[in-house]
């Protein structure tokens, strides 16, 4: 985020001593992710939600499911958007007006993660080919920032998404009408789970906070499937990966991206 | 807006609205302060299914400098709907509507919130609302007023907030979000009990001068009655455990 | 002849205090003939005076305060530094390199840079522009080691306590060195980890109970015990 406040010295140098150790500030091990909290149906009205706290970070993650028009080329499939906002609320250096390029990478890296995944079955979310499609819009909003709005906002959309009631539409004189509760679940064929890492010096972190954030030389999202394979990959930061590191961040997403995908498979349990 | 035919019954004939309530009943309110790690100040409300957030940062730096006031702090408010927080979904970019309520909200909390003591900063309002349905900006009302006092923001009084508002020929305390689709007025109101002050006042709808009086009158009930919720949540946050009443 | 209360109360915004014709201190204010309280916090009823103890709300800087600051920037000859205040401490070059002197900014930053902790004293405040801080005593200057910590402004009173005592309970029982910033930023450094442990948590502890009566003797038996 680009106007962090500034780390302040004494605490930069000690993220630094610590990892020498083998710790972090907070007590984590280098491989270990913050405590995970979901809950799902926390905006009952929403087509599904969830609020997801990843330690001190806070997302509501809210689905709007409503009729609309195919994308020119892509008539056989519904629509699935997502949208990120960093709410003014969530940070003293938050601010309002249009979404910044590094908002704007957020909601695109979690959509793609969801996206190239094949979480959700478009397929299914046809009304009538060309002309009349369902879309499914997951819109995340950050309520407080403590690092790692990646996998947060992954996770919130993820399991508000699983969680989800699909209303059903038939097609009458061309156009789609409700039919009242006939509602079913949301076709899910795979869970993507991101798993966000950085790299501070040769040292490798699984789901740095905001401290560790801003110390950061470099960072990098990937994105697995149930299979275990990796479907989104995303750099960024102003440094750089060897690859060895690469291949370690993808080992360490696969192990990591599996325990997680039990948390969520527990939360969302329940809601379906 | 106003007395259309619905296929809700807003009044039965024991007096009893659509979702249950009498007619001087408001809806379920909660309230909880200090639930943002990051914020100065924070409040969460859920009134009736209204779900609202509330933040407040400051007082702090103006930016742009010209915006600050030299003899005084100046309060800014942004009232915001998440797109998933009605029934059809809203585009991000705010509109005419949030930016209207956002300043009606300011001027409600003006007369409260005391910034001489601080030139040239701002305090930062921030009221998001999560879920809608019916009298939101008197819900962001109340949250607000609990987040500044949570921030430590030097205020006269708290603001309560409460919309009356007629339904079937009957004034109704508290409208929801059918009865202001299809009822006959919808009346928001903002008060500061302790000085008698209300500041914040709107009316959609048509009332006769009398039902004009005892509407407000009635929206002031509803508000005392926020007013004690509001008291409860910031006493839960610093007083509990205590032994000093 | 009026009797007074000196029993102290919890008061939120709006609250009424009383009717008597006191002296008005901190975070009370006139309705008519009614002081009522403007913050969250205890009353204080006194003979001539009455007050509210604020329990929340932002540091403003007074005239011989202590504080703790992070340098933001330079500009012009001066440090501007973060003091966990709505407004910035503005440290003049002159300060450091003497009166008359025009230091370059490349000779301030060797002195002192982004994200350096000093721990100064508030020179000047008044409305008209931003409070000037000063390190130009011996024991005031930039903070080189040490754990930094922050708590609300209006606890920090509670921690040092009547003449000082509650701070020095705490560092004496632990041998930690605690420097303490009237605006809420502490640094402690310890050489030993279970010493500077307890340090920090007598802190949180005063940071989170500093309403509650029984405190002084809370913290003296947690410092006392083995864990924390």
């Amino acid at each position: 985020m680009a106007n962090l406040s500034i780390i302040d010295k004494l605490k930069r140098s000690k993220i630094l001593d610590l990892l020498q150790e083998g710790k972090r500030i907070d007590d984590r091990a280098l491989d270990e992710p913050r405590p995970l909290v979901i809950d799902t149906g926390v905006i009952p009205h929403a087509n599904g939600s969830a609020r997801v706290r990843l330690g001190d970070t806070e997302i509501v993650s809210g689905i709007k499911v409503q009729p609309d028009r195919p994308f020119p080329d892509m008539g056989d499939k519904g629509i699935f958007m997502c949208t990120a906002e960093i709410l003014p609320l969530a940070h003293p250096s938050a601010e309002t007006g249009p979404p910044q390029p590094d908002v704007i990478e957020l909601a695109r890296v979690v959509d793609r993660g969801i996206r190239e995944s094949g979480m959700i079955d478009l397929s299914q979310f046809v009304l009538e080919k060309d002309k009349s499609v369902i879309g499914l819009f997951a819109d995340n909003v950050v309520t407080d920032h403590d690092g790692n709005l990646f996998d947060a906002c992954s996770y919130a959309a993820v399991a508000a998404i699983i969680t989800s009631k699909i209303p059903k539409w038939e097609m009458k004189d061309d156009k789609p009408v409700l039919i009242e509760n006939q509602e079913s679940d949301a076709p899910i064929t795979t869970i993507p789970i991101s798993v966000t890492m950085g790299r501070i010096g040769e040292f490798i972190i699984v789901d740095p906070n905001i401290d560790e954030w801003g110390c950061l030389d470099a960072r990098i999202t990937i994105t697995t499937n149930s299979d275990g394979n990796i479907v989104a990959l995303q750099k960024g930061g102003s440094d750089g990966f060897t690859l060895e590191q690469l291949v370690k961040c993808s080992e360490l997403s696969i192990t990591i991206g599996k325990k997680i995908r039990e948390i969520v498979k527990q939360a969302t349990e329940g809601g379906k | 807006m106003g007395g259309r035919e619905a296929n809700v019954v807003l009044l039965d004939e024991n007096g009893i609205r659509s979702d249950g309530r009498k007619v001087n009943e408001t809806r379920k309110v909660t309230i909880k302060a200090g639930v943002l790690k990051n914020a100065s100040g924070s409040a969460y409300i859920e009134f009736g299914g209204n779900k609202i957030l509330a933040g407040v940062f400051g007082p702090r730096d103006v930016h742009p400098k010209h915006m600050s006031n030299p003899d005084t702090g100046i309060l800014r408010v942004r009232y915001h709907m998440e797109p998933f927080s009605v029934s059809e979904r809203k585009k991000p970019a705010p509109s005419r509507r949030e930016i209207e309520i956002s300043k009606v909200i300011k001027e409600a909390l003006e007369p409260a919130v005391m910034l001489e003591k601080f030139p040239r900063t701002a305090v930062d309002v921030y009221l998001e609302v999560l879920q809608a349905d019916g009298g939101t900006r008197c819900a962001a009302l109340d949250a607000a007023s609990v987040a500044l006092a949570d921030a430590g923001i030097p205020m006269r009084d708290l603001v309560c907030a409460c919309a009356s508002g007629k339904a079937a020929d009957t004034l109704i305390l508290d409208v929801n979000n059918e009865e202001d689709q299809a009822g006959q007025a919808d009346m928001p109101i903002g008060y500061m009990p302790n000085l008698g002050k209300i500041t914040l006042l709107q009316l959609d709808g048509v009332l006769t001068p009398d039902e004009y009086k005892k509407c407000i009158e009635l929206g002031l009930e509803g508000c005392k009655q926020v007013y004690e919720i509001q008291k409860k949540a910031l006493r839960e946050k610093y007083f509990s455990s205590g032994d000093k009443d | 002849m009026k009797k007074f209360e000196s029993k102290k109360r919890h008061v939120l915004p709006g609250d009424f205090i009383t009717t008597a014709p006191l002296r008005l201190q901190g975070n009370v204010v006139l309705e008519g003939k009614r002081v009522i309280a403007t913050s969250i916090g205890l009353s204080d009823v006194s003979a001539d005076s009455v007050r509210v103890i604020p329990l929340t709300g932002v540091y403003l800087p007074k005239i011989d305060d202590l504080v703790i600051g992070t340098i933001q920037y330079i500009f012009g000859s001066s440090w501007f530094a973060d003091i966990n205040s709505c407004y910035q401490g503005m440290l003049l070059g002159q300060d450091v390199f003497g009166r008359g002197s025009y230091p370059t900014t490349s000779e301030m930053k060797e002195r002192l840079e982004k994200g350096d902790i000093i721990y100064a004293k508030i020179a000047n405040s008044d409305r008209q522009r931003e409070p000037l801080i000063s390190i130009a005593d011996q024991s005031l200057g930039k903070i080189d080691s040490g754990e930094l910590v922050k708590i609300s402004p209006t606890k920090i009173p509670r921690l040092i306590g009547k003449h000082g005592s509650m701070i020095q309970t705490i560092e004496s029982s632990t041998n930690a060195t605690i420097t303490v910033g009237q605006n809420g930023l502490i640094v402690v450094s310890c050489d030993e980890t279970n010493g500077l442990l307890k340090a920090l948590a007598a802190i949180r502890m005063v940071d989170e109970q500093a309403h509650l009566v029984n405190l002084t003797d809370k913290v003296k038996k947690m410092l006392e015990s083995d864990g924390v």
